[in-house]
């Protein structure tokens, strides 16, 4: 067992005082910052890079390894507290979360998630460190029509996430894949819809959207309706989650577990798409799958595993091949180049101490990190005892300088509060908006994986479905299409026999 | 109106004034505050290193902090168009390269070459065609011999339509060696599918696979220069091989709003030429396998110039 031996050199390393230091500092930052709506786990590891220049190479990766694991969950406190997701992987966390919180289970809620993710994340770290090497050869057989196909079955899954509305469902996600091909198209340089404003030619942001649908959405209702978004009390102290309610979902969280470390893997997928196809299936699975949506506890516990359990298998394609899966891993990337380091198979043999050291410290920071989310989220339930009024002056003026630091423009503000009106209009009439959002997400990355896939194969579109894989995961789309809509097929037919 | 009139006409002089004498006080104190840096690319990728690497060096220089904004989008125009927008007072910098020069000749946005002012071109590679180590053509005349016989039966993972990549493929295509374009928006994914085995072969510049040409994954079989390069004395150029295509290299420059003054610009250049004649840069740059004598001033502009009209007419054609 030399990986074992080497695995125990490498926790040596991590416990050592500095490298410690700097897990726990990034978990913090991560946390903070995947917490604060609109700034994503990706923006703050962007913004830690040039902090990783005084560093040793080692110690940069566990700072940015630290974030990563921190941020992915800590989009989720925000999510469930007030209902606006601090990075977009946490956007199933509002559907379930958010119900919870209002019903004066906040406190429950946070412990489910916080476990929830940890235990993903834990298995996904352990299976960095043990698997990595057969499995780097398994993601590399794929390719864009995989791809495709992953995005599809992403797509499929928002379907099944509605509830009893599958036509309005469909048309906010339609409607969210046309704002998303707003811009230069991505193959051909062609601008699309951008009305001669130069701004548009670079497309509208998701980050963006989502910041407008739901933060300033959110925020503009609550001000109309004058409710209180202080968490009711329930018979004088807040309900915490009892060791059961976890036992409860251990199902769930093994399910978004296994979905999380195969789609992290994926170059390309990442945690968006794994806590929403692990909400998808969750939904299928459960007994109580037509009750999601209303605060159920398997439907915040398969997300929120399944999106920290991107992490560590995101990392596999980075270290093994030096093919980053995802805009974190890509930084980390950055990072390794400007210290010379090119992470690869060579690295397994030329800095095994290194390459270890990464897996012992994400073990580390997932372990650590039921402490700090914890920590951060009682900081934020202190905020939410603050007047409605004075809460959303803030929650207004992160939003705005969120979508500013998407990219620096000024245009992704007046986008944001255009959004923001627009998602008003729709929570009052009672129109979905989450599916939107993820259409204008998944929809341009199906664009391009399928205009590469077709290039790729004299344009020839059975390429989808003659792949072994990429076969089985369309045919996986097309049942969990139909199991998803069987009710309402069935309610159709038995209206055109009546 | 008259007095009227004569008010308009003193405050115009008033602020012509006033602007003419803040113009020559900013030359002389600048920089005073900070100097922004518009990375015209998101963060991880050749110019966002580049802008990073440089911001750190210059800093020292010009004794001013310069902290790095990365506005990405449309080939790197959406950071150019706010670089162009602000003012025109050395305050801005940015990063501009041959890819975005390549995007306006195929009518992307509206920068034009003369909107912008060229302190320095830093860096600048050939790109080569890399097969993957399995690859049943080893060498470029066996690649290209295959695609003669049969036409696009290769396939090159390229960064798009409409770019160097593009071009060089047209030109290998007029020579009777075609090969299909295969477009990746996302550089991981490009690199990922020759090793994968999806694509037969990858066009780029070697400092953006170095780890995979490293770790013996991809082999260089050509270069697109007129001359081999240094750090692959053993890869025959194109016109060895009886294809002459050249000139169209990648190169990241940095550039001001046309119209700052040339004292600033003078600074600016002064900054840059210590920066690149530092051991820091020297290494950064041969780990990319991109370092050059740093072209400047009008040289600088003409390269711009020319690279965007070249394009054109290989496009047009």
């Amino acid at each position: 067992m030399a990986a074992l031996e080497l695995l125990g050199g490498g926790f040596l390393a991590a416990f050592e005082i500095w490298a410690f230091l700097t897990i726990v500092t990034g978990l913090l930052v991560g946390v903070v910052a995947g917490a604060l709506p609109g700034i994503s786990f990706v923006n703050a590891m962007a913004m830690a890079l040039p902090f990783t220049y005084v560093m040793e190479p080692t110690q940069s990766m566990l700072f940015l390894g630290g974030i990563y694991v921190g941020g992915v969950f800590g989009g989720s406190i925000s999510a469930i507290l007030i209902n606006v997701p601090g990075t977009p992987a946490s956007l199933p966390a509002t559907w379930d979360g958010y119900p919870m919180t209002k019903r004066g289970e906040a406190k429950r809620a946070l412990t489910i998630a916080v476990t929830a993710s940890a235990t993903g994340g834990l298995v996904s770290a352990l299976m960095l460190a043990f698997l990595s090497a057969p499995f780097a050869t398994f993601a590399l057989k794929f390719s864009q029509p995989e791809f495709f196909a992953a995005t599809l079955l992403g797509l499929v899954s928002v379907i099944a996430i509605a509830k009893d509305q599958p036509i309005v469902t469909m048309v906010s996600l339609l409607l969210g894949i046309a704002v998303g091909t707003v811009g230069i198209d991505p193959l051909y340089g062609q601008a699309r819809f951008s009305f001669g404003v130069p701004e548009m030619e670079s497309g509208i942001r998701f980050v963006v959207v989502m910041i407008g649908l739901f933060a300033i959405g959110e925020v503009v209702d609550l001000l109309a309706t004058d409710r209180d978004l202080r968490p009711k009390k329930t018979g004088g102290k807040a309900i915490g989650a009892k060791l059961a309610d976890i036992l409860g979902v251990k199902g769930a969280i093994a399910r978004g577990t296994g979905i999380g470390c195969l789609i992290g893997m994926i170059p390309g997928a990442g945690a968006t798409p794994g806590a929403v196809i692990a909400y998808g299936i969750e939904k299928q699975v459960s007994k109580r799958g037509d009750e999601f949506g209303t605060g159920i506890d398997e439907a915040l516990a398969a997300p929120e595993a399944a999106k920290n359990a991107t992490t560590g298998a995101a990392m596999i394609p980075l270290l093994t091949l030096g093919i980053p899966g995802s805009a974190a891993t890509a930084i980390m990337l950055a990072a390794m180049m400007l210290h010379g380091v090119n992470p690869g198979p060579l690295l397994f043999i030329m800095d095994p101490t290194m390459v270890y050291t990464i897996f012992a410290a994400m073990i580390i920071a997932n372990v650590l990190m039921i402490g700090a989310g914890i920590g951060v989220a009682q900081m934020f339930a202190f905020l939410m005892r603050t007047p409605p009024a004075i809460l959303a002056a803030f929650i207004i003026v992160l939003s705005v300088v969120g979508a500013y630091g998407v990219r620096n423009n000024i245009f992704d503000v007046y986008a944001c509060l255009a959004f923001g009106v627009l998602g008003w209009g729709m929570k009052r009439v009672g129109f979905p908006s989450a599916p939107l959002v993820l259409g204008v997400i998944l929809g341009p990355l199906a664009e391009r994986y399928f205009l590469t896939s077709m290039a790729n194969s004299h344009q020839d579109w059975t390429v989808f479905f003659t792949r072994p894989i990429s076969g089985t995961i369309m045919a996986m789309a097309l049942i969990f299409m139909l199991w998803s809509l069987a009710p309402a097929i069935r309610r159709l037919i038995r209206h055109i026999r009546s | 109106m008259t007095t009227r009139f004569a008010k308009t006409t003193l405050s115009t002089a008033v602020l012509a004034g006033a602007l003419a004498f803040g113009g020559a006080a900013t030359a002389q104190t600048y920089p005073d505050r900070p100097v922004g840096m518009i990375v015209t690319f998101g963060p991880g990728g050749g110019s966002d290193v580049m802008g990073r690497t440089m911001a750190r060096l210059m800093e020292e220089s010009l004794g001013v902090s310069i902290p790095v904004s990365n506005v990405g989008g449309a080939s790197g125009n959406a950071g150019l168009t706010q670089l162009r927008t602000n003012p025109a007072d050395g305050y801005t910098i940015g990063t501009l390269i041959s890819l975005t020069v390549a995007s306006w000749a195929s009518g992307l946005g509206d920068n034009k070459p003369e909107d912008f002012e060229v302190i320095s071109v830093i860096q600048s590679s050939p790109s080569f065609l890399f097969v993957p180590a399995n690859s049943p053509h080893q060498t470029a005349e066996a690649l290209f011999e295959f695609a003669k016989a049969n036409p696009g039966a290769i396939t090159v993972a390229t960064s798009g339509y409409g770019t160097q990549d593009d071009v060089t493929l047209k030109l290998l295509a007029d020579a009777g060696v075609t090969m299909e374009n295969v477009p990746f928006q996302a550089p991981a994914e490009r690199y990922a599918s020759p090793i994968g085995g999806h694509t037969s072969a990858i066009y780029e510049e070697p400092g953006d696979v170095g780890q995979f040409i490293k770790g013996g994954q991809l082999i260089p079989v050509v270069v697109f220069s007129d001359k081999r390069h240094p750090e692959f004395p053993d890869v025959p150029t194109s016109a060895e091989l009886g294809i002459d295509i050249s000139g169209l290299d990648n190169y990241r420059s940095l550039a001001v709003s046309a119209g700052t003054p040339p004292e600033i610009v003078a600074k600016l250049a002064e900054a840059v030429a210590t920066a690149t004649a530092s051991d820091d840069w020297k290494e950064f740059c041969s780990s990319t396998y991109t370092c050059i004598t740093p072209v400047t001033g009008d040289a600088a502009q003409a390269m711009v110039r020319d690279f965007r009209a070249l394009i054109a007419e290989q496009l047009a054609n």
